[in-house]
């Protein structure tokens, strides 16, 4: 059980910084099938800063792990840059222009990892190998029976993504920026009249999607994969759009639906283990979270509004 | 500065600005430009970028190696290439079947791998006679993809489910569920792929000796170029296709017109779907003649690129399709001629798609220069 909850916990909250990333965009106007390849994208930066860095601090050093984090936030923002400047300036398909910002991730990382691994470390490899991060167990509260196990053996990457979600949180809702950002997405002609660029509050939303889908992808690869190759791209990043489609691109009800598939997937690896099944079944149990996603959508698909603009592209002349 | 600027805007204006033409056009372009790209990428890299796509030719059989192993030549390296070529083109054209529906199938890989697997242990397994196999498998390959591509449809319109979402985790779904299958009941020891299935449902002849060569024969070839013909005359000249385009075009208006929104929808990703699960077959009962667990092929993704560049043509798509194989395909033989990795061809294809989406922006600059120009001349 206390496994169930520290595994599930690990992998629904980089899905739910994630899903916060998607909102950004999405609540602004702009589609953002490309958090794929911007979590994709941010891993392999901060990988490659990680593994580059790496030599200098001692082994038990956790300098490494921080600056990690921070070169794939900031990769993960250069990279949607890509996105903004398709769907903003040069008026794209949204959707198109996502899926190829994904293909690109993959083709990209995969050839730079291997480019580099051979050049730099003279390694033929396809992975940055990369640890894992200490984990922390807060003393009392992961004394009580059950839930206490949410207190215990923490990542760092978790309290990180706690707080950031919680300042998300507040800019979205109790902010002047987050009150222009929604009006983005469903009537940008009247954030345009109120005198505020449409063009920049989604340029912004759109870099804050990156940078947060990149402290999700080094989340994925530093610490629960434990490197970073192209099995970062396992569909994470379009579980997250599912999340925020069934959680009404709203903040809260989002974390629910993160938190289903994180114990749905931990559950269902515990429950082969416990029925000390072979192990092929885990891939029945892999296709959980999947399979929750696709019931859950047939329920709740209906009942969903998505921003009124999502998609569309700016036009000022248009009425 | 001025004038410069002027000479280039007048170049970019004769050169793309023909209406015309530009559906050809503006896609040659992205072409050149990706190439030129990846030529730089290639250089910057230390390597000869032309000695580079030359060895992507040789890879394909469209120019001549230095040297061939015995029973090899240049002809058994393009039949090799036109086996790598069919589902390609089959998964192009479904993508570009449910584009013109304005539906999005980025789940034709999952397509592939369902029509794939179910016909690999229906047909591929059986002992029936060449005669009797070949049908069936293309028969069964294109049912079990029209089902999951009609079921892809289907929830979109009865629950309003986005296509995107659906298809990727039915294809997320259909990876693990078939690997599992394969792992518990058809896996080869040796190989750890899926069994082989029997030489008489397979779709392309391999290992034909003809004279002194021995080659891969695909016979899907002729049957998806006919299928290009016929999508193009089902989308251009059919009462069908133009509902499709309507529905893809302004779903409120096609509605306000009287057409059936939903069930357009649901046959376009059937049709979609069925191209999909020919795809499926021919590369897994063709190309390959097993199936690797937990792998979606990449062809289904590369198409959505194909189809983008021909801007969803399925005449076009037979140039951007072909175009697309050689990269992908001779980038084995570059990387061992002149040691550069192989991923070097996905890059190379990403920035296609990545230019051939800023296509609108081209046309528009282009007609905004032309605009300038008219005015300039105006003015005096």
């Amino acid at each position: 059980m206390e496994r169930i909850i520290i595994d599930g916990l690990s992998f629904s909250l980089p899905l739910f910084i994630m899903a916060i990333g998607g909102i950004y965009s999405e609540k602004s106007g702009i589609t953002n099938l490309a958090l794929e390849g911007l979590q994709g994208f941010g891993a392999f930066t901060g990988a490659l800063a990680a593994v580059l860095i790496a030599g200098h601090f001692s082994g038990s050093s956790q300098v490494t792990y921080y600056l990690a984090i921070l070169f794939a936030i900031l990769g993960g923002t250069l990279y949607s840059l890509l996105h903004a400047l398709l769907c903003i300036r040069f008026k794209a398909n949204q959707v198109i222009s996502g899926v190829v910002i994904n293909i690109l991730a993959m083709a990209l990382t995969a050839f730079l990892t291997k480019y580099l691994n051979r050049t730099i470390f003279s390694a033929a490899s396809d992975k940055f190998v990369l640890g894992v991060s200490a984990r922390i167990t807060i003393p009392v509260l992961s004394g009580i029976p059950v839930l206490g196990a949410v207190f215990k053996d923490i990542y760092p990457f978790e309290l990180i993504i706690i707080v950031v979600a919680v300042i998300a949180w507040y800019v979205m809702y109790k902010t002047e920026y987050g009150m222009n950002l929604r009006a983005c997405g469903d009537n940008p002609h009247a954030v345009d009249a109120a005198g505020v660029n449409v063009g920049k509050v989604r340029l912004i939303a759109v870099m804050v999607s990156g940078g947060l889908s990149g402290l999700a992808g080094i989340s994925f690869a530093y610490s629960i994969s434990a490197n970073f190759s192209s099995s970062i791209y396992v569909g994470y990043g379009y579980l997250a759009i599912a999340a925020l489609i069934f959680g009404n691109w709203t903040i809260l009800p989002t974390l629910g639906s993160c938190l289903l598939f994180g114990f749905a997937k931990s559950g269902g690896y515990y429950l082969v283990q416990l029925l000390k099944m072979p192990s092929s079944y885990s891939d029945l149990v892999m296709t959980l979270p999947y399979v929750v996603t696709l019931l859950l959508l047939i329920f709740f698909s209906k009942y969903n509004r998505s921003p009124r603009a999502l998609g569309e592209i700016y036009d000022k002349g248009k009425r | 500065m001025k004038k410069n600027k002027n000479v280039f805007k007048r170049g970019m204006v004769r050169l793309l600005g023909n209406e015309r033409y530009q559906a050809i056009s503006i896609p040659l372009f992205a072409i050149v430009l990706s190439l030129l790209a990846g030529a730089l990428v290639i250089l910057f890299l230390g390597k000869n970028p032309l000695a580079a796509y030359q060895n992507l030719l040789q890879g394909s059989g469209l120019l001549p190696k230095p040297a061939y192993a015995g029973y090899k030549s240049m002809l058994t390296d393009f039949t090799s290439f036109m086996n790598a070529w069919t589902p390609m083109l089959f998964a192009s054209l479904a993508v570009a079947v449910a584009l013109r529906a304005g539906l999005f199938n980025i789940g034709v890989s999952g397509q592939m791998l369902t029509a794939g697997f179910v016909t690999s242990i229906l047909v591929g397994y059986s002992s029936l006679s060449a005669p009797a196999a070949k049908p069936l498998v293309l028969l069964c390959g294109i049912l079990a993809g029209a089902l999951v591509g009609g079921l892809i449809g289907w929830l979109k319109h009865r629950f309003n489910i986005n296509e995107v979402v659906s298809s990727i985790m039915i294809n997320y779904i259909a990876q693990y569920v078939i690997s599992f299958f394969i792992n518990t009941y058809y896996v080869n020891p040796v190989s750890r792929q899926s069994n082989v299935v029997s030489r008489e449902a397979r779709l392309s002849l391999m290992d034909t000796v003809v004279g002194d060569l021995k080659m891969d024969i695909p016979l899907g070839i002729v049957l998806a170029v006919l299928a290009a013909i016929a999508v193009k005359f089902l989308l251009d000249r059919t009462a069908f296709g133009y509902e499709l385009k309507c529905v893809g075009t302004s779903r409120n208006a096609a509605r306000y017109a009287g057409i059936r929104v939903g069930k357009n929808m649901v046959l376009a990703m059937v049709l979609s779907g069925a191209l999909a699960g020919l795809s499926g077959v021919t590369y897994y009962l063709g190309y390959f003649g097993s199936i690797q667990p937990k792998v979606l092929p990449s062809t289904g993704f590369d198409a959505i690129a194909v189809s983008l560049l021909a801007n969803s043509n399925p005449i076009g798509i037979i140039f951007s399709s072909f175009l697309v194989t050689v990269i992908s395909k001779g980038s084995t033989y570059m990387s061992s001629a002149s040691g550069l990795e192989s991923e070097i061809s996905s890059v190379i294809t990403g920035m296609i798609l990545l230019f051939s989406a800023c296509g609108v922006f081209i046309r528009y600059k282009v007609k905004n220069w032309e605009d300038d120009l008219t005015a300039e001349r105006r003015d005096g």
